[in-house]
């Protein structure tokens, strides 16, 4: 197990103040807020921070952290000796009212405890967990079994620590983005026979160049010819539903937007799926492709840019 | 090696949270929801009564995002509805964009 150097990872000094500390925290949480950092990492360096500031705003914590890692540098192999936490009282079970599988294996083993025997005397339910779930956009349309891992609290010897918990669940078919996916009994255990809380997925779906998402309606670029814009005609596309024959009207422009109804994300009702035609040129890299287009420009007087008053 | 068992969850739009459910979802108190209710926070049309509120899955997107805005940097709950208000419409005209073929 690595140190982790708290005051690093806010960038104070040992010797900041519980306001330096709120500063600094609140700096950062601006910086790495994940709805609207642009930092690659900005989900990782969030839940750093709020796991520094869970340690350093809390005097308790603060001073059994100081205690225990004095002479540790950061990323340096680390262990805490046992009962070392003995003189200090956290509250609850360690861990913060945040969600408990986004703290380090570091946080676990020195903050996180079993619970104790006297909360065993009432019924607690657990606590609910959140996650993120990403799926292809085709798993909506299917429905789809997927396999998550989850980083999950759990007393080893009144100690806590972090375990990897795997878990395959049934994507819905119809789920779509923005949308929670709730798995009963799957959060943290309960207490005194207490129930489990429940997990909560978060779905998104993976970016897929082919396909662009509102809701339930799907859009999908469909490249075209140049004759099969300007005659019409039955063309083959690929569809997140399967390939379908698609009959392009006659005399249409790039931007034409052709309506597939009920072809979008399944539901009640589905959604649409949209094709976007864009008229796609032969390159005029031979003899025959100028000749051709050449004999275009001679027998077809056409001026594109005539709303320009040119 | 045993397989592990498929857990069938619940789209939650198609089974909607109660308060309590919401409350247990975000670890606060009820009543931490039913002020922002009230107070026309949380939801664009509250029913009058109460009781009968259903949550979805934006509801409870909403709730915990307020709720972070909040708890990180002090913030009165107007002030996280606004923050939220706005993070909101950014998806929007980013889905917008992604519709054009533009990615910010």
């Amino acid at each position: 197990m690595e140190f982790k150097d708290y005051y690093q990872i806010l960038g104070v000094s040992k010797s900041a103040t519980t306001d330096d500390i709120r500063k600094a925290y609140r700096k950062l949480a601006r910086k790495y807020h994940p709805d609207v950092s642009k930092e690659a990492d900005a989900e990782k360096r969030m839940k750093e921070v709020n796991e520094a500031n869970e340690v350093l705003s809390d005097p308790e914590k603060r001073a059994a952290y100081d205690q225990i890692g004095q002479g540790y540098r950061s990323g340096q192999e680390f262990q805490p000796p046992p009962n070392w936490n003995g003189g200090f009282e956290f509250s609850g079970n360690g861990f913060s009212e945040r969600d408990m599988q986004n703290h380090s294996d570091f946080f676990a083993n020195l903050f996180g405890r079993a619970r104790r025997s006297r909360a065993e005397s009432y019924q607690v339910r657990g606590e609910d967990r959140h996650a993120e779930i990403v799926i292809d956009l085709l798993d909506s349309y299917r429905g789809a079994k997927k396999t998550i891992t989850l980083r999950v609290p759990a007393a080893d010897r009144g100690q806590m620590v972090m375990n990897e918990k795997t878990i395959t669940i049934q994507v819905p078919k119809g789920v779509k983005a923005g949308q929670h996916i709730r798995l009963g009994g799957q959060g943290s255990a309960g207490a005194g026979g207490g129930p489990a809380g429940d997990l909560y997925l978060e779905v998104r779906f993976k970016p897929d160049p082919r396909f662009r998402i509102e809701e339930r309606d799907v859009y999908e670029t469909v490249p075209v010819t140049p004759w099969e814009a300007a005659l019409g005609g039955s063309i083959e596309v690929p569809t997140p539903s399967g390939q379908v024959q698609v009959k392009i009207p006659a005399n249409s422009q790039s931007g034409r937007k052709l309506r597939l109804k009920g072809r979008g994300i399944p539901g009640e009702p589905a959604g649409d799926l949209y094709l976007l035609l864009e008229i796609a040129l032969p390159p005029a890299d031979t003899e025959q492709a100028r000749r051709i287009y050449a004999n275009m420009a001679k027998e077809l007087p056409f001026n594109p840019r005539l709303n320009m008053g040119i | 090696m045993t397989q592990n068992p498929v857990i069938t969850g619940l789209i939650l739009d198609q089974s909607q949270l109660s308060l309590n459910e919401l409350a247990h979802a975000c670890r606060v108190p009820p009543q931490w929801i039913i002020e922002r209710i009230t107070e026309g926070l949380l939801l664009n049309d509250p029913p009058p009564d109460l009781s009968t509120l259903r949550f979805n899955s934006h509801a409870l997107i909403r709730a915990r995002r307020m709720l972070n805005i909040e708890r990180d940097f002090d913030a009165n709950p107007e002030l996280a509805a606004l923050v939220v208000d706005l993070i909101e419409q950014l998806e929007q005209f980013r889905r917008k964009l992604n519709i054009a073929g533009i990615n910010l």
